[in-house]
């Protein structure tokens, strides 16, 4: 594995419209539908720069995933973006109907996911997608950590036939993978820290963080915790899992996300079918949001439950069991 | 109108459909027979004629698509399929049953879904409201290929409640896609009612005008409109089109017409071969503008129309195989534009063979030629002729000519057999009543050789001979003087249809009394009935059910 030396910070949109471009040149068979949001989710640049091959439509969620469904019947790669808060959030239907049965060839990638949308407050603050999205047969759900993991992934999935949704978060965030090619697959996990006294999972805006809490837990605890970035919520690596499970006995994820369903949902799930352990799932207490400044979404995080603090202070509890 | 449809074997074809659907429906205990037959005729007239489509080629790159919004026409569709050869008509006994490849709704086929989804299916629907964006995705994608194919969506009025409908059609304007036509199914009820009570849709054309779209307005039982409409979308440029189809929910069984209860419910199937019957009997009314006064055929014509006519029956007399001159194909071409009503062209002359193409020319929906002007060689060149060009091949025989040996070879491909009730030559004569038991023999003994076209009675049909013809299997009944020769013509073509629809239930009401279920028949078919009772002197028993 691969980590960035670098102490930098890149857009996942930034990186997600630049891949498009890139994507386009090399498949000619690639369309995109924007819904008024173009300029947002940085889809204008693939519109730029292939105008015949962009559709904007408005504001009209239902009418971008079952015009991107048409446009996969009739054999084009069609990406379908927007906020996260009103695709699924209008067109759950769609999704399910006219994309998911018939299995097509449509990639849903929105952005703005989570918390940390900010200002917007809790109408924009999308915290239930990963549970509903996973839901549905044939939908495949991928949270990239960083811009580096959005390029890689994006390229993945366009490369793979079938439904995919791609949860991007508004902020720039802390770049944690060095660019290779090799460390992104569908359905699959990166250990990014090596440790046997538990697992940290996130995804996410939420894997700097776990990072963060693995260093203190060394640094002032002398604890060696396992990270790891699931990045591929369905499909989802149920053989890194079971092996964290056995190998770390406790695991603790994160994730900016209702505490039902999500990503700690479904590793609570295979731990539970595989090789049972104490999982503490870390996410908004089913609970709406509330307006943050952005330079108060550190502040927000911590208010909802998601702060490096609560990673720490999660895994000491952990340990306080054990010596019981 | 010349629409190079072959009308009246389209017509078998839909009725096919119809039989195929509601036999279906009633095995699998439950589907939409409603909206099944509302959309029949434009289902029909999309995959059996104006739709480029392959069966042993479904993903042929070039393919016209076909999405089907309105889903719960699921039967209708299947059995659409079906008839077009994409599976087996036999299939449709597994509708909606466990294992089925015929789901509730359609499935779009592929090959991870080819378990629960048939060829031919491009669109899993079920949920409204969303087939016309996936259309307008299809369009542009084709488009962004350079191909020539069109898109086909069929959408219902209830289904037009869902905004994403009206999102797509401001989409499908914006984008100025002319390889787009959306036929809306307008027969006016949804599940819970009648679609003006539940959500009012009207006025539906101003609606669609304003968003932008190209709109025709049609009858949608009216196969030769919607051909028509289509054919006009074609040439539309830089815009969608929209054709609204008024249709009647039900359309084919009277009893399940215009009725929110038949929305999505099975008929039991002691019924079925009642309603087989019924699907069976369909009947046209042409009448014949050489009655009366040998002048103003354009008014006849557009008179007709106006009361409910069927067709125009057109007779040529070329003053050699029989005493009179009428009219010739330049007559006709005059007429042609005049209606789009199918034009039913008896042609009585010498070698017609000689002629034939005039007539072609001329845009005849159907053309008759006489068995004694014919050889087997000749009327086979004239039948693949006319095949050739859409047009329904048509062969009448004199009162005292029999089905000549030769013709035997030709009932595939034959669509109408007039049997003359008199003598052909001139208008107003009197009905010839031997010709019944002929015309009765020679239905049998036709629908033994497999010929499952229509028969025509022609010459002295008026309502009291009607009722005969119509028992000895006519189903295309040429009116002359009992059109033209009354003072009322509206009121002379009623008569004419309810003289027909007596004789129906009368045949309809024997079958079910002969199957043991009478009473259960009177029940559901009350309503239709009661008209008729006193002719078919049922008025206390009807009148007793609840």
């Amino acid at each position: 594995m691969l980590l960035s030396n670098e102490r930098k910070v890149a857009d996942m949109r930034e990186a997600f419209g630049q891949t498009l471009v890139e994507l386009g040149t090399t498949h000619a068979n690639l369309v995109c539908v924007g819904a008024d949001t173009t300029d947002s989710l940085k889809t204008k640049k693939f519109g730029d720069r292939f105008p015949e091959r962009m559709f904007n439509i408005g504001i009209a969620e239902a009418n971008l995933v079952s015009i991107a469904a048409g446009l996969a019947v009739a054999g084009k790669i069609a990406i379908a973006s927007t906020y996260a808060a009103f695709l699924p959030g209008r067109c759950l239907d769609q999704i399910r109907n006219a994309i998911c049965y018939p299995n097509l060839n449509v990639k849903l990638i929105v952005s703005h996911a989570g918390l940390s949308v900010g200002p917007d407050g809790a109408s924009h603050q999308q915290i239930e997608d990963i549970s509903i999205m996973r839901a549905i047969p044939n939908m495949r759900v991928l949270v990239p950590a960083d811009a580096t993991a959005v390029r890689y992934l994006i390229r993945r999935i366009v490369k793979a036939s079938g439904p995919f949704y791609v949860r991007l978060a508004r902020p720039s965030g802390k770049v944690i993978y060095a660019e290779d090619d090799t460390i992104f697959e569908i359905g699959k996990g990166n250990i990014l820290r090596e440790g046997k006294d538990a697992t940290i999972m996130a995804c996410g805006l939420m894997v700097t963080g776990a990072l963060e809490a693995a260093d203190q837990l060394e640094q002032s605890h002398g604890l060696n915790c396992r990270v790891v970035d699931m990045y591929s919520i369905k499909p989802i690596d149920k053989e890194l899992i079971e092996r964290c499970s056995r190998e770390t006995g406790r695991i603790v994820t994160i994730e900016e996300h209702n505490i039902l369903g999500g990503m700690g949902g479904a590793v609570a799930e295979v731990t539970s079918d595989t090789y049972p352990v104490p999982v503490k799932r870390l996410g908004v207490l089913d609970t709406f949001g509330e307006s943050a400044r952005d330079d108060e979404i550190s502040s927000l995080f911590e208010k909802y439950g998601l702060s490096v603090k609560k990673i720490v202070e999660t895994v000491l509890q952990f340990r306080r069991i054990d010596r019981k | 109108m010349g629409l190079k449809m072959r009308y009246l074997n389209l017509k078998q074809q839909i009725r096919d459909v119809r039989k195929l659907a509601i036999r279906g429906i009633a095995e699998a205990g439950s589907g939409h027979p409603g909206a099944s037959f509302s959309a029949a005729e434009i289902m029909g007239g999309l995959y059996f004629r104006k739709m480029k489509h392959d069966p042993l080629k479904p993903q042929w790159n070039e393919r016209d698509y076909f999405v089907n919004s309105k889903a719960h026409s699921a039967p209708g569709f299947f059995a659409t399929l079906a008839i077009s050869g994409y599976f087996p008509t036999s299939e449709m006994d597994t509708l909606r049953k466990l294992g089925a490849r015929l789901q509730g709704h359609p499935v779009r086929y592929s090959k991870d879904q080819e378990k629960h989804s048939v060829p031919g299916t491009e669109y899993s629907g079920g949920s409204e409201g969303i087939g016309l964006s996936v259309s307008l995705g299809i369009a542009l994608a084709s488009r962004l290929d350079g191909k020539k194919n069109h898109i086909f969506t069929l959408i219902g009025d209830g289904e037009s409640n869902e905004g994403q409908v009206w999102e797509a059609a401001m989409a499908a304007s914006k984008f100025k896609v002319d390889n787009l036509t959306a036929i809306l199914d307008r027969n006016r009820i949804q599940q819970d009612g009648f679609t003006e009570d539940i959500m009012p849709l009207d006025p539906v054309r101003d609606k669609w005008l304003a968003f932008n779209w190209n709109v025709i307005e049609i009858n949608g039982h009216k196969i030769e409109q919607l051909i028509e409409a289509i054919n006009k979308a074609y040439e539309v440029k830089d815009k969608p089109t929209i054709i609204i189809a008024n249709t009647i929910k039900g359309y084919g069984i009277k009893h399940m017409t215009n009725s929110p209860q038949w929305h999505g419910k099975a008929p039991p199937k002691t019924h079925i071969p009642i309603l087989m019957q019924e699907l069976e009997s369909e009947f046209l009314v042409a009448p014949s503008i050489i009655a009366g006064k040998r002048e103003n055929y354009e008014e006849k014509i557009r008179i007709a129309e106006r009361c409910g006519a069927d067709m125009i029956h057109l007779d040529v007399m070329d003053g050699k195989f029989v005493p009179n001159v009428t009219f010739f194909a330049d007559t006709i071409k005059k007429l042609r534009p005049i209606t789009s009503l199918p034009f039913d062209v008896h042609l009585m002359i010498e070698d017609p063979i000689d002629h034939i193409q005039d007539y072609i020319e001329a845009r005849s929906d159907i053309i008759t030629v006489h068995a004694e002007t014919c050889t087997d060689e000749s009327f086979s060149k004239i039948s693949s002729e006319l095949l050739k060009n859409g047009i329904s091949p048509g062969i009448a025989i004199n009162p005292s000519t029999n089905i000549p040996v030769w013709l035997y070879d030709h009932l595939q491909e034959i669509d109408v057999i007039i049997v003359m009730s008199v003598n052909p030559g001139s208008a107003g004569q009197k009905f010839i009543p031997d010709v019944l038991l002929k015309m009765r023999t020679i239905n049998q003994d036709l629908r033994e050789h497999n010929y499952a076209g229509y028969l025509e009675a022609d010459g002295g049909i008026d309502a009291m001979t009607l009722r005969d013809v119509y028992d000895a299997g006519a189903r295309i009944m040429v009116a002359g003087s009992a059109v033209y020769g009354s003072s009322d013509i509206n009121g002379a073509i009623i008569q004419l249809k309810h003289t027909a629809n007596v004789a129906l239930e009368r045949t309809l009401l024997e079958n079910a009394t002969q199957i043991g279920t009478r009473l259960d028949w009177l029940k559901a078919r009350k309503h239709i009935l009661i008209p008729f009772a006193s002719e078919l002197g049922i008025e206390e028993e009807i009148h007793a059910i609840k």
